[in-house]
């Protein structure tokens, strides 16, 4: 790769591919899924969704920031209790629960983040490691508050200002509508200055501090951002399936989703995407194997690793694809400015 | 990433379809369990005692085949939720068994609820659970039935001030509210209750925390793999204090696992694999060819009669089943003869169970009068 193949924006082609995948998620799909009319097909997509959007906001921390993030899950889990307990509690529908999960999550992330953000590599990973079983543990153990290990049951379906959106085709387009928004939003910090200034921490914290990075103060808005949009995921869950329990939010569910972002590229964002579809429809598509299908998911796992350790599309793919076909965001210009990312 | 997309959806569309070509005589019940992961030990046996049970059924002579998808579950509502969804879409299945857990069984039920397919689960012992809607039954007894029984046997021998313990889940929520009702309203005290995590290690902080309030008696919540730890360690302790247990910590492992520590743990059970009445006696011969020789504990037995209780009900709503015949049939339940003794589902879908008061002496569970 040459520095002018980067710097060349191929403009008037810009647009082209975000609107086929756009047509592919709100036209292409749902016409498949009305088209079988199977509601197997309808909870594998929204599963997807929703896990795309942990991945992704989990690439933000892990992949861009590159700091090893262990407890993901748990804020996830966070959103997901207060959309439940916001819902039985105080009878709040789905248009009020949805940015209030994000809002927690983010709220308790940032207060969790104030004495661990200067923390970095394996000392970072201890943390959040123990920042997610501390709040798995709250989730488990706190009966009085949240049901503890009973759970709660949540009556209330996906709504939009009282509108019932609990049909099969309503759902989806929700989830979907959702995911894409908030993974665009994603895209947007992660392909910009902003996403820049969270690689060089990934790089160097060090020199990007001593460049005027100031790295603390990244890695906590970075960390809370990506809370912000797990615990908006945890909402689309607890309303989605009624019935959420500790169980969901383990340490397992992490992995998994770390497991996601490792295998899809490192810092790259439809990579990351391409993980979470691959980690949820993969185990599905094998069930005809019984037993095996685990171990065969495993292979697929540690194949892309050896082979593809980059990722499935890494990171300088990722930024390529970024620069040329999502190129809204690239000038080479701007009022004499130099090249960047706008 | 589109290829991708397509190729795993049409991979998947396959997979779903195959197998859908039946006889006209067949008719086909859904089983989720989880067949790997940490729980598998358990679902690999309800398969087994499955099978048996369909074997039975279908070598009997009955106007229609059953046939039985297993769908493995890991014991995650994910995966739970998706097999519901399956389940439902296959208009054949009118039926569904299972989950192993209590939340993945509930946000499976989430499902079943709405696409009025009947659920029965030989384990799910959820207070929610049967409360979810009309379909859903489950074939234990709940401890709000097994809670007072104990209560009251632990009371009648004299043993006024107990500790209670129990793991941190549902179940163990359970175990613990349906004891304590229980001693309270026959006058009892309990002293003690303290909730441990599945899994545990090392008990002994417990245990001497629980010694301390000085227990006549120890009534306990745990399957039997934390069991043996506890029993174990209560010994290595060199405690006296009497324990007691939950039909769920009924299983030929436990003493296996605990060996001598286990002499002397009272518990109550519905299945007695030394019963001599030839139908126990028949799934306990099918149950060791299985499993080389190997005797059933209390869980295969009940996911054995849960499928027998199901394959009755799609009988009786045959011909023509349709979900809507196998539930009311369901719902009808009376005096099923099973191995872990006589069913009947009440009003609001719980199994009505005798219980078998049992102890460990020499190695064996032994029935006792009192």
């Amino acid at each position: 790769m040459n520095v002018s193949d980067l710097s060349a924006p191929r403009r008037g082609q810009g647009a082209l591919i975000p609107l086929l995948l756009a047509l592919l998620v709100f036209v292409g799909l749902p016409a498949l899924l009305a088209g079988f009319d199977r509601g197997y097909f309808y909870q594998i997509a929204n599963l997807a969704l929703i896990f795309i959007l942990l991945s992704a906001s989990m690439h933000l921390v892990t992949g861009v920031a590159g700091l090893l993030h262990l407890g993901h899950a748990a804020f996830y889990g966070v959103g997901a209790y207060t959309a439940a307990l916001l819902s039985t509690k105080f009878g709040l529908g789905f248009t009020v629960t949805l940015p209030l999960s994000g809002l927690v999550a983010a709220l308790i992330a940032f207060l969790v983040a104030l004495p661990t953000m200067r923390l970095v590599s394996i000392y970072f990973a201890v943390a959040t490691l123990a920042i997610g079983q501390m709040l798995y543990l709250v989730m488990l153990n706190w009966v009085e508050f949240t049901k503890g290990p009973n759970g709660i049951i949540v009556t209330k379906g996906l709504e939009l200002f009282g509108f019932s959106l609990s049909g099969r085709l309503a759902t989806y387009y929700t989830v979907a509508t959702v995911v894409a928004l908030c993974v665009l939003a994603i895209g947007r910090l992660s392909h910009s200055y902003y996403g820049n200034a969270l690689r060089s921490i990934r790089e160097d914290d060090q020199c990007a501090d001593a460049m005027g990075v100031s790295t603390a103060r990244l890695k906590m808005e970075a960390f809370t951002l990506s809370a912000f949009f797990a615990g908006v995921a945890g909402s689309l869950w607890a309303h989605m399936t009624g019935y959420i329990s500790p169980g969901d939010f383990k340490f397992s569910e992490s992995i998994l989703i770390l497991a996601m972002v490792v295998v899809g590229g490192l810092g790259s964002l439809p990579g990351a995407v391409i993980g979470a579809l691959l980690l949820i429809l993969l185990p599905e598509g094998l069930r005809a194997f019984g037993d095996f299908r685990n171990i065969m998911v495993g292979l697929v796992m540690f194949l892309s690793i050896l082979l593809l350790p980059k990722g499935l599309l890494g990171e300088v793919s990722a930024l390529q694809l970024a620069r040329r076909q999502l190129g809204a965001a690239w000038r080479n210009t701007v009022k004499g400015e130099g090249i960047g990312w706008r | 990433m589109t290829a991708l997309k397509t190729a795993s959806l049409a991979a998947l569309m396959t997979g779903a379809l195959a197998g859908t070509a039946l006889a006209a005589d067949t008719v086909k019940i859904g089983y989720q369990l989880p067949l790997t992961g940490e729980t598998a030990q358990y679902g690999q046996d309800f398969r087994k005692a499955a099978e048996i049970a369909l074997t039975e059924f279908n070598a009997s002579g009955k106007p229609f085949k059953a046939e039985i998808v297993f769908e493995d579950s890991r014991s995650d509502a994910k995966e739970g939720t998706n097999i519901a969804r399956k389940f439902v879409d296959d208009k054949a299945i009118v039926g569904v068994l299972g989950d192993f857990t209590s939340g993945v069984s509930m946000a499976s039920a989430q499902v079943y609820k709405d696409a009025g397919m009947p659920q029965l689960s030989q384990t799910a012992s959820h207070p929610d659970y049967t409360k979810i809607s009309k379909y859903q039954f489950r074939n234990i007894a709940t401890q709000a039935q097994e809670g007072p029984y104990n209560a009251k046997w632990m009371l009648s021998k004299g043993y006024k001030n107990i500790a209670v313990i129990a793991e941190q889940t549902d179940w163990g929520q359970s175990v613990v509210s349906g004891f304590t009702d229980g001693v309270k309203a026959n006058g009892g005290t309990v002293v003690f209750s303290e909730f441990f995590n599945r899994g545990l290690k090392d008990y002994r902080s417990l245990i001497s925390k629980l010694e301390r309030a000085k227990p006549d008696a120890i009534y306990t919540g745990f399957f039997y793999e934390d069991g043996a730890q506890f029993l174990r360690q209560v010994q290595q302790l060199g405690i006296k204090t009497p324990v007691y247990s939950t039909s769920a910590a009924y299983s030929p492992k436990l003493i296996e696992l605990a060996g001598e520590a286990a002499e002397g743990v009272h518990l109550t059970s519905n299945f007695l694999p030394t019963d001599p009445a030839p139908h126990i006696q028949h799934f306990v011969t099918e149950w060791k060819a299985a499993s080389n020789g190997a005797v059933p504990g209390q869980f295969p037995a009940q996911a054995y009669d849960a499928v027998r209780i199901m394959l009755a009900a799609v009988e009786k709503a045959y011909p023509n089943p349709t979900r809507e015949k196998v539930r009311d049939a369901l719902a009808q339940t009376k005096d099923f003869a099973g191995v872990t003794g006589k069913t009947s589902f009440s009003a609001d879908r719980e199994a009505e169970k005798e219980l078998v008061k049992v102890e460990v002496k020499g190695g064996a569970f032994v029935p006792v009068a009192d």
